[in-house]
């Protein structure tokens, strides 16, 4: 009994672990553009700066200290927070690269995205509303 | 006709103005705070230098035998002002410990895309000869306390000038380049002024033309750069003169490799300048280095070596070190490095050889 407990509760701990972690990259509903792995890593370490359309890119992220934001940055561009924040501050503050705008909530990106055709993000996977497209989910 | 210059500059002012109004303007930063001493060293006797680690060339950061906080610890704020349609005016101010932290302007640029290839852009900026020159202030952006101190001895490491960027991918390659022109006339150069003549060193490069190209994919890194220029300079307000010329000619070359597995990586670097009169300085660099959590520890080695017809013992010196990076904050760094310098040459000797110790923190904000 004792056994089968710790069994559910490391399944339960697993399991939310998983449901926090999964997190869905998102762009407007105008957006039709296939946007895969390797163009959203470009995307989020500078390297491209338009979608296949032409279109400049406008980026959001979730701050550094929410735990969407990290399992992002290791899932999608192998980088811990560190690693990511010492590869943007190279661009930063070399004239390369403008850093993804900061909003701190889901909600917010949400917004953001469904307002501008040229906007991409992401969010929890539970956060995600009909109002914007995923294109890939992590 | 008065009339008609005051309309100019009053529709000038006004758009201005209107400029201003709609510009996002965003602050950010970088700090490092470091301390550092040396253990043993030889110092130059014959030039009467003390045990001393010249940790940093350019800026004349050096530790002697005493614990020292001033030498490399600097602050850096940077302004960006985004008036969108790609155009962006941005400044860096460094405030130095090793020049009693009076700011100074580093960067002052204008910014602007042409499209999603091409960037233009104006001012003042760093001069991008090494792989890390650029952002050589910011410890926080590499591993290691310090970019390595023998590759790193220009003289000159800003410019005024014009750049031109391209970016663009290849398959699974991303490809930037870039390509300047400019001039920087540093009136008192601090590195030959203080370090090497003793007397107060007027350093001009002119007629500068350089170009980068940067090759990338997921885990490997590759740089190669060319920079020519046309070198002036006045010590003690004296015309320095080669071969019966008042300037000479210099050309810069350079590689970068990096690779990156998971968890070990490689940065390299192997660099030529060819300098009339002077020869060949030829810079290397090689560090490996081994991420587990939040703790990198590397060991890196690096080398300045002089050689040429004109040159019978030039400066030659190199650097064994072996440090840690711990990434113990989401935006700060906390690092410890050991350096032992060899210095190999007595008519160019720099500083000797020493042993030395430094730590401290790097941040971003």
């Amino acid at each position: 009994m004792n056994y089968f407990n710790k069994i559910l509760v490391v399944i339960g701990l697993m399991l939310s672990n998983y449901a926090v972690a999964d997190v869905a990259v998102i762009v407007n509903l105008e957006n039709g553009d296939t946007i895969d792995a390797n163009l959203i890593k470009k995307i989020y370490l500078g390297k491209a700066k338009v979608f296949p359309n032409g279109t400049k890119v406008k980026v959001y992220t979730l701050s550094s200290n929410q735990e969407d934001t990290k399992y992002f940055r290791q899932k999608a561009l192998k980088k811990s927070n560190s690693q990511f924040k010492s590869y943007w501050s190279k661009l930063a503050f070399t004239g390369k690269g403008t850093p993804a705008t900061k909003l701190d909530t889901a909600a917010d990106i949400i917004s953001a995205i469904k307002k501008d055709p040229k906007a991409i993000g992401f969010v929890n996977v539970k956060d995600v509303s009909s109002d914007v497209k995923v294109v890939k989910n992590y | 006709m008065k009339c008609i210059s005051f309309i100019k500059y009053a529709t000038a002012a006004s758009c201005l103005m209107s400029v201003a109004s709609q510009a996002e303007i965003n602050f950010s930063g970088f700090t490092s705070v470091n301390a550092g001493k040396v253990l043993s060293g030889t110092g130059v006797e014959h030039y009467n230098v003390p045990p001393t680690f010249l940790a940093d060339y350019p800026i004349v950061s050096a530790y002697n035998e005493e614990w020292a906080m001033t030498p490399e610890s600097l602050f850096g704020i940077q302004i960006t002002a985004d008036l969108n349609d790609g155009l962006t005016a941005i400044a860096q101010l460094v405030g130095r410990g090793a020049e009693d932290y009076s700011p100074e302007f580093e960067w002052a640029y204008l910014s602007y895309d042409i499209n999603e290839h091409w960037t233009v852009q104006a001012g003042r900026k760093r001069l991008p000869l090494f792989y890390y020159s650029d952002f050589y202030d910011v410890g926080y952006a590499y591993v290691w306390m310090r970019a390595p101190a023998d590759n790193y001895t220009w003289q000159i490491f800003n410019y005024n000038g014009i750049n031109l960027m391209y970016n663009t991918d290849v398959g699974e390659w991303s490809l930037a380049a870039n390509m300047y022109v400019g001039k920087e006339d540093d009136k008192e150069n601090k590195l030959l002024g203080n370090f090497f003549f003793g007397d107060q060193t007027r350093e001009i490069w002119k007629d500068m033309l350089g170009g980068v190209v940067n090759l990338s994919k997921d885990w490997f890194e590759s740089r190669f750069t060319y920079m020519q220029y046309t070198n002036q300079r006045y010590v003690g307000g004296e015309k320095t003169m080669w071969g019966g010329l008042d300037s000479r000619k210099g050309k810069f070359f350079g590689a970068a490799f990096n690779m990156d597995f998971d968890d070990w990586f490689i940065l390299s670097e192997i660099n030529r300048l060819d300098l009339e009169f002077d020869g060949n300085l030829d810079t290397n660099m090689l560090t490996l280095g081994y991420r587990f959590s939040a703790y990198t520890p590397y060991v890196a080695y690096s080398s300045m070596k002089q050689k040429g017809d004109d040159v019978m013992d030039g400066e030659n010196h190199n650097t064994t070190s072996i440090g840690l990076r711990w990434d113990f904050h989401d935006s700060a760094a906390f690092k410890v490095q050991y350096d032992k310098v060899k210095d190999n040459s007595h008519d160019f000797a720099v500083a000797g050889d020493s042993k030395s110790i430094s730590f401290g923190i790097d941040l971003v904000f």
